[in-house]
């Protein structure tokens, strides 16, 4: 775990670059630190292993204040990633890797060894473990980062803007493996990143830093979302926190048609019967697998042949599905908002489909899910400002 | 031009084309051993820097013959006496190369090592001279050419190089020893400026495959989103 304690950093020439921040990285699992640049929080981040020291307060490291360590003995039990990665020019990937091992007196053979493994872990493959680092691309470089930082398996993990170097699709793959990463580990990481998404995709925490150094709230992002502390945190997250919010929902708690979804054998005069028995204009027409063929329009089903089996006839793109267990209702929304006929469908976890959704649908479960009090969400604690 | 003489003074010529190498290439590295401190010194105390190179310049200044004589005094007619002066103008060149590698070591690279638990010592001698070396190889080379050069003027006070041919030549008229001197000299110069360039791909494998681009490297193993848009990119 690690606290800060009323911890105040003053340059020379006395700008204030952290004032009196308290707040707290739990054991295994990640605190974002986020802000506009200059708020403090690369100086708050660099703190933690010393790269800065604070003017006054504390910094404690389970339990124990961080200036009561050797500096250099302290950092090796600190796994440490940077923007570009910081990856030395001269070594092969191996050997940057293997830094820290080889300062805590591994011997050579066994710090390969265990470059190699970190390698698979970060999705390196073998044969780039004896080139240098120009040699790999911006996302490579920042996987060997990663692996570096983890060499020694330190407990502990600060990353500094480590994604903000790389292009977009690059960083969402990053991301999305740190936060694989991290289901396996438990690593206690805390990340600074000036990107709000970053900060409310990977963080068990979030705390929003104002100009001048000051924190502003540190919350689940959930909670950060459905209860910003003040005007600029609202003005922080952007103006779209409603939607994002529903990242955080998930989409079982939607109601789901069953009865709109008919067989791909059944009659175009029976299928007509359904359609108006629910008054609905789409059926969702799927094969013998229940996977969705595509939408029947109740309009076209009445202009066709009485024995033209539904499947046959010509249906409209149902385009994106979403998975009903595992997917948010800003998935869901997404998925009826770019439906040409305004319904999505939802599917089980091997494509067959558990049932359809409306805007009605989707409103009522929006409505439910963000009732006030929001008691499904996990209480936090919103920072004096 | 007498090709006889240079045959029948080939003893001679290979003599004083030794002796030149060895007081045109020692002052270099006597330059560099006193440079790589005085470089760390000037990139760790900044300030220090502006007068070390003023002073290095103004040493530069002087005249080859002058230092000479000054110092016959203390170190009389020997090789000592021509190694020193050349020494000295060779800071002028190694400093600045040495400043100027350590300065170049970027920024995030300094910062990793020092965040990964490396000691100052450490750090200096793994990570930042070997990333300096590729500069100060590069005031290495003109500091032994120019070395080289100057090592001829030794011979005005007796001491032994190829400047002996240039006086004996122009004593007796005898184009062809000059011609023979100049030869030597850059023959030498050559030679020297080939091997420490030589000597900088051995110690620093990582420019020779920088060189080489990274063609085959940048893709293999890339997760797809990697292997994108990677291409402007060489750190």
């Amino acid at each position: 775990m690690i606290a800060f304690d009323g911890v105040t950093k003053c340059f020379h020439g006395g700008s204030v670059a952290v004032d009196s921040v308290d707040l707290t990285a739990r054991a295994g699992e990640t605190l974002v630190l986020v802000g506009p640049s200059g708020c403090g929080k690369t100086t708050s981040l660099r703190m933690i292993n010393r790269l800065i020291e604070p003017t006054s307060g504390r910094i404690l490291l389970d339990g124990k204040d961080v200036r009561k360590s050797d500096p250099a003995l302290l950092r090796r039990g600190i796994g440490y990633v940077i923007q570009q990665a910081g990856l030395f020019p001269h070594r092969t990937i191996e050997d940057n890797i293997g830094t820290v091992p080889v300062l805590l007196g591994w011997r050579r053979s066994r710090a390969r060894a265990r470059a190699a493994e970190l390698m698979e872990l970060v999705g390196l493959t073998p044969d780039l473990a004896s080139r240098y680092p120009h040699q790999l691309s911006g996302g490579q470089q920042q996987r060997v980062g990663v692996a570096r930082a983890l060499a020694a398996d330190p407990p502990v993990l600060l990353m500094d803007e480590p994604f903000s170097a790389v292009d977009p699709l690059v960083r969402a793959s990053l991301q999305d493996e740190l936060i694989k990463l991290q289901s396996k580990l438990h690593k206690t990481v805390v990340l600074v990143t000036h990107d709000i998404e970053e900060a409310i995709k990977l963080g068990d925490q979030v705390a929003i830093f104002r100009p001048g150094g000051k924190l502003a709230q540190m919350d689940p992002p959930e909670r950060l979302l459905s209860s910003p502390a003040d005007d600029y945190v609202e003005r922080f997250i952007g103006f779209d926190r409603g939607i994002r919010r529903l990242s955080f929902v998930g989409a079982e708690g939607l109601t789901l048609d069953r009865e709109p979804v008919v067989a791909h054998d059944m009659s175009a005069a029976d299928a007509l019967t359904v359609a108006e028995q629910l008054t609905e204009p789409w059926l969702l027409v799927v094969d013998a697998q229940r996977r969705p063929l595509g939408w029947a329009a109740a309009a076209e089903l009445a202009l066709a042949a009485r024995d033209l089996p539904v499947g046959d006839m010509t249906l409209t793109r149902y385009g994106h599905t979403f998975a009903v267990r595992s997917d948010s209702l800003r998935a869901v929304l997404d998925a009826t908002v770019l439906s040409s006929t305004g319904r999505a469908v939802g599917v089980d976890a091997d494509g067959r489909v558990a049932g359809v959704t409306s805007y009605e649908r989707l409103r009522a479960a929006i409505h439910d899910s963000s009732g006030c009090g929001s008691p499904q969400l996990a209480p936090g604690r919103a920072m004096p400002s | 031009m007498t090709w006889s003489w240079i045959a029948s003074n080939a003893g001679l010529i290979r003599q004083l084309t030794l002796a030149n190498a060895f007081l045109g290439i020692m002052p270099a590295l006597l330059g560099l051993a006193v440079s790589v401190p005085l470089g760390i010194a000037c990139v760790r105390w900044g300030w220090l820097y502006p007068p070390v190179l003023s002073a290095a310049s103004a040493v530069y200044a002087l005249p080859s013959l002058a230092l000479f004589v000054v110092l016959i005094p203390y170190t009389g007619l020997s090789d000592t006496t021509v190694i020193i002066p050349l020494t000295l103008f060779s800071l002028c060149v190694l400093v600045p190369s040495v400043v100027d590698g350590l300065r170049g070591v970027p920024e995030p690279v300094r910062q990793a090592a020092t965040a990964m638990g490396l000691r100052p010592l450490r750090r200096l001698v793994t990570v930042e001279l070997p990333l300096a070396a590729p500069v100060i190889f590069g005031g290495l080379r003109v500091a032994a050419v120019s070395s080289i050069s100057l090592a001829s003027v030794g011979q005005l006070i007796g001491v032994s190089s190829l400047g002996y041919l240039f006086i004996d030549g122009l004593q007796r008229s005898f184009p062809t020893e000059i011609y023979v001197g100049i030869g030597g000299v850059i023959l030498l110069a050559v030679l020297c400026d080939a091997s420490l360039v030589l000597a900088r791909g051995l110690l620093t494998p990582w420019q020779r495959q920088r060189q080489r681009r990274r063609r085959p490297g940048a893709v293999v193993g890339a997760p797809v989103g990697d292997a994108i848009t990677r291409t402007g990119h060489s750190a």
